[in-house]
């Protein structure tokens, strides 16, 4: 999952930052308002958090720019003025959930999940596809109510690819979606990754979760419970 | 204004009138007194006296054919000076009055009991003729001749002249007043307008002075306007403020909120970070929070609360969109209050936030005006208020302190309640069965 934190107060969006790459999240940052903007209409990206009071460019301003270009990711607002008339402005503006600074990590994250997943149409932070089940919040995932150890990064493939249950994602998505701008991106990794979460789901081949499509990319193929 | 100055002008033309009355009076009275003098000396020059001091007068000799008329309403008198009546007009009846002689050369003019007296003194010698030479000079002698006239006459024209007097004064102050009525009304119709147009911006049926108005009131009205306009910026201005503050203060608070969230601490230490902090915090929030209510205003702008309700619900449906909440808001589009939008928001952000988060999946927000009572009723199907709920309308208590905000939240309602002279009421809901916040102030 790829984050984008917009926050002005340089500490601040260390901090969030760190909570949510601890997280696993893809995190990138910006310090202003047109920063920020670029960044959120360009980037591919599953979740923003935007502070309101931003320099430059307004948050709410952000917020616009987002939806118009048809982004249609969740966003989080982060907000100091808790006045109910900037929140309802933020959320008419196009953000899905507003945070009151200052808040706790746990509450930052459980609403990140939140918004990630809903977007993703799954209705609970238990993703439950035939007999596995990937708890968002513990981060666990079971096969059968068997616990399956994977590593942070099978996690994060997994995640991602329940979270798209049904629709086809490419390697590029993958990737982007797994990596911040920053960080080198190598499309193969991601087969390799792929292949490991097979043989950890389904050891015997029977189960057949992940399709792969040729040339196009893969499909997660089980059932959303 | 218009009493008075028709009250001024009725008063004004009453004395004139009766100045004039006066005047016309005085004058007839003394046209009378003249006319009367005049009698006296014809009268005089009429009578002959005879040996004893005896006068006699000719009844051809009258110088008025009225004093030898029965009942004529003019009559005469001569007394000498004893007080005798030496002759008398054939007109007079009754008794005789008693005078005290008069001062030769003087005379005296009363009006008593419908009659004009003028008694005049004069001193008089027979005259002597032929027979008499030898005789001593004959001595003056003292009389007082007496004339009574009738005032009918004179009444009746005084009472004619008072007549056609009120007649026509009268009507011209009515003519005047009418004329003073229009011309006042006229004049004073820009400001009734504006007076109408400043109660309707009370009222909230207008955001400020619109009409045009005569050149001398134009100034008035644009200082109204700009009255206005400052009033509502300056709360702008002020919430604006309010807000950057809440912004510096809250972002380093988020700072060590996360610092303490992202490093293990043993409990001990823990508490004594994590109470001043949840201290500070709950104190900056409720405090901005309060600052932030702008209570009841006289001028403010009126403001339609059911667009707000709306745009909260629509934010709240977005903020509990795994609940799937059903929100009715059945709030009348007609209806316009004269509460700071800010103010607004608050108030229903808050009601309904708290609603939708104890609900099961009804929320209900209604608002209607009674008997000059307004009453907002926000209800859930949820758990309802606990026991002693009225806690949590003071401020920073929490009901569960799992849920942070909400005491801050109801105690930011029950200030902005307050301030607008209202009450506040926690209490179970008839319909939806879970709790209920009614609302209720004068408008």
């Amino acid at each position: 999952m790829r984050a984008l934190v917009i926050e002005d107060d340089p500490q601040l969006r260390a901090q969030v930052a760190q909570f949510l790459a601890d997280a696993g999240y893809a995190v990138d940052t910006a310090a202003d308002g047109e920063e920020g903007q670029y960044m959120a209409v360009e980037y591919p990206l599953d979740i923003a958090i935007v502070d309101l009071g931003l320099p430059k460019t307004s948050g709410l301003a952000v917020i616009r720019a987002v939806r118009k270009a048809q982004r249609k990711y969740p966003i989080l607002i982060l907000t100091a003025r808790d006045g109910w008339q900037t929140k309802v402005e933020g959320l008419e503006a196009g953000a899905d959930d507003y945070l009151v600074k200052p808040f706790h990590r746990e509450e930052l994250l459980a609403r990140a999940r939140a918004l990630v997943r809903r977007s993703g149409g799954w209705t609970h932070s238990r993703l439950e596809s035939g007999p596995v089940i990937l708890d968002t919040a513990a981060k666990s995932v079971t096969l059968a109510g068997e616990p399956v150890e994977l590593t942070a990064f099978e996690y994060r493939v997994l995640e991602y690819l329940l979270m798209h249950a049904g629709e086809v994602v490419s390697k590029t998505e993958l990737s982007e979606h797994l990596y911040t701008e920053d960080e080198e991106r190598d499309s193969n990794v991601i087969e390799v990754f792929i292949r490991r979460l097979r043989s950890k789901l389904d050891p015997e081949s029977s189960l057949n979760p992940i399709t792969t499509l040729r040339g196009s990319g893969y499909r997660w193929d089980l059932p959303r419970n | 204004m218009l009493v008075v100055a028709s009250c001024v002008l009725a008063a004004f033309m009453a004395l004139c009138a009766e100045g004039l009355i006066q005047a016309f009076q005085s004058s007839a009275a003394e046209v009378q007194r003249d006319k009367m003098q005049a009698l006296v000396y014809a009268l005089l020059g009429a009578a002959e006296a005879g040996e004893g001091g005896t006068l006699s007068l000719l009844g051809s000799a009258l110088p008025d054919p009225r004093l030898s008329r029965v009942d004529s309403g003019l009559s005469a008198l001569i007394f000498n000076d004893r007080g005798n009546v030496v002759w008398r007009s054939r007109s007079f009846t009754g008794d005789v009055p008693d005078i005290g002689s008069e001062v030769p050369g003087q005379s005296a003019f009363t009006e008593v009991a419908g009659h004009f007296t003028l008694s005049y003194g004069v001193r008089w010698a027979a005259e002597s003729n032929g027979l008499h030479l030898f005789s001593s000079p004959p001595k003056p002698r003292r009389y007082t001749v007496m004339i009574m006239e009738d005032d009918a006459a004179y009444q009746a024209k005084l009472e004619a002249f008072r007549h056609t007097l009120w007649i026509g004064f009268g009507s011209s102050a009515a003519v005047l007043l009418l004329v003073q009525l229009l011309v006042l009304n006229w004049g004073l119709s820009p400001l009734r307008k504006l007076t109408q147009e400043l109660r309707r911006v009370e009222t909230g049926d207008q955001a400020r002075i619109l009409g045009s108005y005569p050149t001398e009131l134009t100034p008035l009205a644009d200082g109204l306007n700009a009255m206005l306009q400052n009033e509502r910026s300056q709360q702008t201005r002020y919430r604006n403020a309010l807000g950057d503050l809440a912004h510096s203060l809250k972002t380093p608070l988020a700072v060590l909120r996360g610092v303490l969230d992202s490093n293990p601490l043993e409990p001990p230490l823990r508490t004594q970070f994590e109470e001043p902090l949840r201290r500070v915090q709950d104190i900056a929030e409720y405090q901005l929070k309060r600052a932030g209510t702008v209570g009841r205003r006289t001028l403010s702008e009126p403001v339609a609360p059911r667009p707000i309700v709306e745009k909260t619900l629509a934010a709240l449906a977005k903020v509990y969109a795994d609940k799937g909440i059903q929100f009715a808001n059945e709030v009348p589009p007609a209806l316009r209050l004269r509460v700071d939008s800010g103010d607004m928001f608050e108030l229903f952000g808050n009601l309904s936030d708290n609603a939708a988060k104890w609900c099961k999946k009804r929320v209900r927000i209604a608002a209607s005006v009674n008997r000059r009572e307004l009453l907002i009723e926000v209800e859930d199907d949820g758990p309802g208020f606990p026991e002693h709920a009225e806690n949590l309308l003071e401020r920073g208590v929490r009901a569960d302190s799992r849920t942070p905000g909400q005491g801050i939240g109801l105690a930011t309602v029950a200030d902005i309640v307050a301030s607008n002279e209202g009450r506040i009421e926690l209490g179970r809901s008839a319909t939806l069965g879970g709790g209920k916040v009614s609302l209720r102030w004068p408008v």
